[in-house]
């Protein structure tokens, strides 16, 4: 399959109208450091994103960055950091991936829990639609509500709809303090409805809680038993009482902040990765979900998010895992979201449900089936 | 009942497509799904809905009906559909941008539709109509502690259905977001008539973010007839500084160092010399200095732990930058005082003069400073009197010119004016509405800040809600930037195979 990595927006459209012409698909790419996740995509050849790179624009004083969408995080978070600012987006996986290919995916990681995701902090894109139109939505100010909110479509529309060639984010300033702390817990669906219930009482939002079992919190240098890790942020006296407020949860331990990169760069590169969700106050019967799942594949990682109620499963991935997975059946209302599949377990098991309307979407943005066709289920 | 026989007989000239089937039989047949009383026709009763709260615009319904129930509502648009008759969705009618103006077509009023259906405290979670007042859901969900954030300051009076329309903001949305960032689901009326749901309470969803999408496009999508909305914990704590300033510029300044710090306050207000003495001079007096040139009303909230230390940074910075003084409220009864002035200003202003005129443009943070300074010498220029109230923390400017609407001459060097002050924020890199929405009044302005393909991928979208053009006509984007789309309306939504 041919590569082609454009370095203007120009070249964008001009392959994007090439491939429309001779009825060819194409497969989005960005820094390729993802690759396919195992999506069943139909394409001739691959359109990269990761020649169309640098940021373009960075105000401090505006807490507001304009990046080419081939950037990689890695650089953001250098750019930012010599200003005490950062983007707060943590997507699982190292930060050599690029900022259009996690807005495209709307992908998120720990920081979550109190920034939210792509859709929260994205301000404006430049795109080129399927049918070869290249446009700007949002702009670079952090209210606007100009127009139709082409920016939240796109994000998350994995490239079906149009490619990214820029983005523009909001930033934060660095708090004062910014404290990881882990604390011991047995690991039972009980825990997780008491972490639960407590973050309900405090009267903060941790930056981030993420619920590791063994397994995970072994990858992560974060011991090699269940546990729960916080990321507490903001001026050192609320830092102290924060975690004061921990031990109702159990004994908090300091840890480095490091244990947030060794969680996101866990997964082995070939795993199948999917979540499991439901409303937050259900996150017990998400987890002991997850732990049959675990039990099922030796070797299971599992992360549980609380406030959002997603628990995310990495499986090793080898023929037994993959047919344990094919017998589990979904248990409704759990929603199944894979990230990474092999083509078989997409189509058996998690099979993206596209309705009426987003195939009306899909159909008005790209009318010749371009991009990324397939990757989001049978849109066409 | 007599529906119809005194419907005004359509005069040569101001016939169009739309009224011309809007006639007598379809009042009758309206009259039919919600009750004679629930559909106006006659001009005099129809005077109410010929404005929203901006009033410097002016359409007249050809008639008006007013579902009491999301089957009537149903049923209502059905029947507007089958006729292809447009049609204007409105909630309490507080917008401030002339969107929820119907020209000669039907205004479907959606305030009747006013009940909270459910309410899920456990997950902070609510279900309403889109008819429910802002205010009453807050008071509904006080005694589980939860309030709902997004806080327009007509929220004694605008529903969320109208929020949703206009992804409306407020005060506290510098900290706690905007309407989009606090909707979790809806289900929504298509103009066709077709009910759809987009997003999901229940766990994570896939798929386009269909929500996102329809949040904020000024009833030209549908009406959004049942609404999740996710709710706020109330803070543990609040405390509310006035910091009072003898210059536009030091305060502007003030704003930028504050957010540097990392402190995100709850709200940061800006209020300028013509506003306060507006405000002093109203029943709505908050106690603030008439004699500074601008105040910061700032509110800083969450836990009490650690907050009077943000509390002293804030002081320290408002004085390091010029702050006269900075008084901190005491107490509830007077923080809902210094509060009062900020949320009244509006009122306070509209016994200057007889008409009042809202922008709602938006920069970049830090050019606060030199396009606040561009703005008073654009009022200079075309003899307007400017008085700023607005979101300084996110850079929303709100200037706002009491006029007389009945001086032509007067109304015109108002209109250049607030023409120039657009131009101010887009030269300075900035946009045109931040919360009021497009509607009308900043229709002429979209081509200053996007381009013609950028327009034309808004009608894109607009069309795959409503292929027929009916919901809210003529508003958002330009007509002339809607071409047509490349392929024969019989061939879309066909098949396709890439």
């Amino acid at each position: 399959m041919t590569v082609v990595a454009v370095d203007s927006v120009g070249a964008v459209r001009d392959s994007i109208r090439e491939a429309a012409s001779r009825g060819l698909g194409l497969r989005v790419v960005g820094r390729g450091t993802w690759l396919d996740a195992g999506r069943p995509v139909r394409a001739a050849g691959s359109l990269s994103t990761r020649e169309l790179a640098g940021i373009v624009d960075y105000v401090p004083g505006d807490l507001t960055l304009t990046a080419r969408a081939g950037t990689a995080l890695g650089e953001i978070r250098a750019a930012t950091a010599a200003h005490n600012q950062w983007l707060a987006l943590d997507p699982l996986g190292r930060d050599d991936g690029s900022i259009g290919a996690t807005v495209a995916t709307a992908s998120a990681g720990p920081l979550a829990t109190h920034f939210g995701t792509p859709r929260d902090l994205v301000l404006g894109l430049e795109y080129v639609t399927g049918s070869g139109t290249i446009g700007r939505c949002g702009g670079r100010v952090v209210k606007n509500v100009a127009g139709f909110d082409l920016t939240r479509l796109l994000t998350g529309s994995w490239g079906t709809l149009g490619v990214i060639t820029e983005v523009t984010l909001r930033l934060h300033a660095r708090p004062e303090a910014d404290q990881s702390v882990a604390v011991p817990i047995t690991g039972d669906a009980d825990d997780l409805t008491r972490i639960r219930e407590a973050l309900r009482r405090f009267p903060f939002t941790p930056y981030a809680c993420e619920v590791l079992n063994a397994p995970l919190a072994r990858a992560s240098n974060a011991g090699s038993a269940p546990i729960a890790l916080f990321r507490l942020g903001g001026n050192s006296e609320a830092v102290d009482a924060q975690r004061a407020a921990l031990v109702e949860i159990g004994e908090p331990a300091d840890i480095d902040g490091e244990c947030w990169t060794a969680l996101r760069a866990a997964e082995p590169a070939d795993a199948f990765v999917f979540r499991l969700s439901r409303k937050p106050a259900e996150i017990g019967s998400v987890w002991t979900e997850a732990m049959s799942i675990a039990e099922a594949c030796p070797g299971t990682l599992v992360h549980a998010r609380p406030l959002r109620g997603v628990v995310r499963c990495v499986v090793p991935a080898s023929a037994a895992a993959a047919e344990a997975l094919r017998r589990i059946p979904a248990s409704a209302p759990t929603a199944r979201i894979g990230e990474r599949l092999n083509p078989d377990l997409w189509r058996t098991s998690f099979p993206p449900a596209p309705r009426e309307m987003d195939r009306r979407v899909k159909f008005a943005f790209d009318p010749d089936g371009v991009l990324n066709s397939g990757i989001f289920g049978e849109l066409e | 009942m007599t529906v119809g026989t005194s419907i005004p007989t359509p005069t040569a000239g101001t016939t169009s497509a739309a009224s011309a089937s809007i006639d007598k039989s379809l009042a009758d047949r309206l009259a039919a799904i919600v009750g004679d009383r629930r559909v106006l026709f006659r001009p005099s009763e129809l005077l109410t809905y010929t404005s929203d709260a901006l009033p410097s615009h002016h359409k007249r319904p050809a008639l008006a009906v007013f579902p009491g129930t999301r089957d009537e509502a149903i049923a209502v648009v059905r029947e507007l559909a089958l006729g292809k008759v447009p049609f204007v969705p409105r909630g309490a009618g507080t917008g401030l941008s002339g969107g929820a103006l119907a020209d000669d077509v039907v205004l479907v009023g959606l305030n009747r539709l006013s009940r909270i259906l459910a309410i899920d405290a456990e997950n902070a979670l609510a279900v309403v109509e889109p008819g429910v007042v802002n205010v009453a859901l807050s008071r509904a969900v006080a005694a589980f502690g939860l309030h709902y954030a997004p806080d327009p300051s007509s929220q004694a009076a605008c529903t969320i259905g109208g929020n949703v329309a206009e992804n409306a903001g407020g005060p506290h949305c510098l900290k706690y977001g905007v309407t989009t960032n606090h909707i979790v689901a809806l289900t929504v009326l298509l103009p066709s008539g077709e009910v759809v749901k987009f997003g999901t309470a229940d766990g994570e969803h896939e798929g386009y973010d269909l929500v996102g999408a329809f949040v904020g496009s000024e009833g030209c999508f549908g009406i959004a007839i049942e609404i999740t909305v996710r709710l706020s914990r109330n803070p543990e704590a609040v405390r509310t500084l006035l910091g009072d300033f003898t210059s536009l510029d030091a305060a502007a300044r003030t704003v930028s160092a504050i957010v540097a710090t990392g402190i995100i306050p709850a709200a940061l207000e800006m209020i300028d010399q013509a506003t306060i003495r507006a405000v002093e001079a109203s029943i709505y007096a908050a106690g603030y200095p008439t004699d500074a040139a601008a105040a910061l009303l700032i509110e800083l909230d969450g836990a009490n732990a650690g907050l009077e230390r943000d509390v002293a940074t804030v002081e320290a910075l408002c004085k390091a930058n010029g702050a006269r003084t900075v008084r901190i409220a005491r107490d509830e009864v007077e923080r809902a005082r210094l509060w009062q002035g900020r949320k009244k200003a509006f009122g306070a202003m509209g016994r200057v003069s007889s008409h009042l005129v809202v922008q709602d443009g938006v920069v970049p943070r830090t050019k606060l400073p030199e396009v606040l300074a561009e703005i008073h010498r654009i009022g200079q220029a075309h003899r307007v009197r400017v008085c700023n109230v607005f979101h300084a923390g996110d850079g929303n400017l709100h200037p706002n010119i009491p006029y007389d609407a009945s001086d032509p001459d007067e109304t015109a060097r108002v209109h250049a004016a607030m023409r120039e002050m657009m131009q101010a924020c887009v030269k300075a890199g900035g946009t045109i509405t931040g919360e009021h929405g497009v509607g009308l009044d900043k229709l002429p302005y979209m081509e200053l800040i996007f381009s013609p393909d950028s327009l034309a991928t808004m009608c894109t979208l607009r069309e795959v809600f409503d292929p027929d053009r009916r919901a809210n006509p003529g508003k958002v984007v330009p007509l002339h930037s809607c071409r047509e789309w490349h392929m024969a309306p019989a061939a879309r939504g066909a098949v396709h195979t890439p």
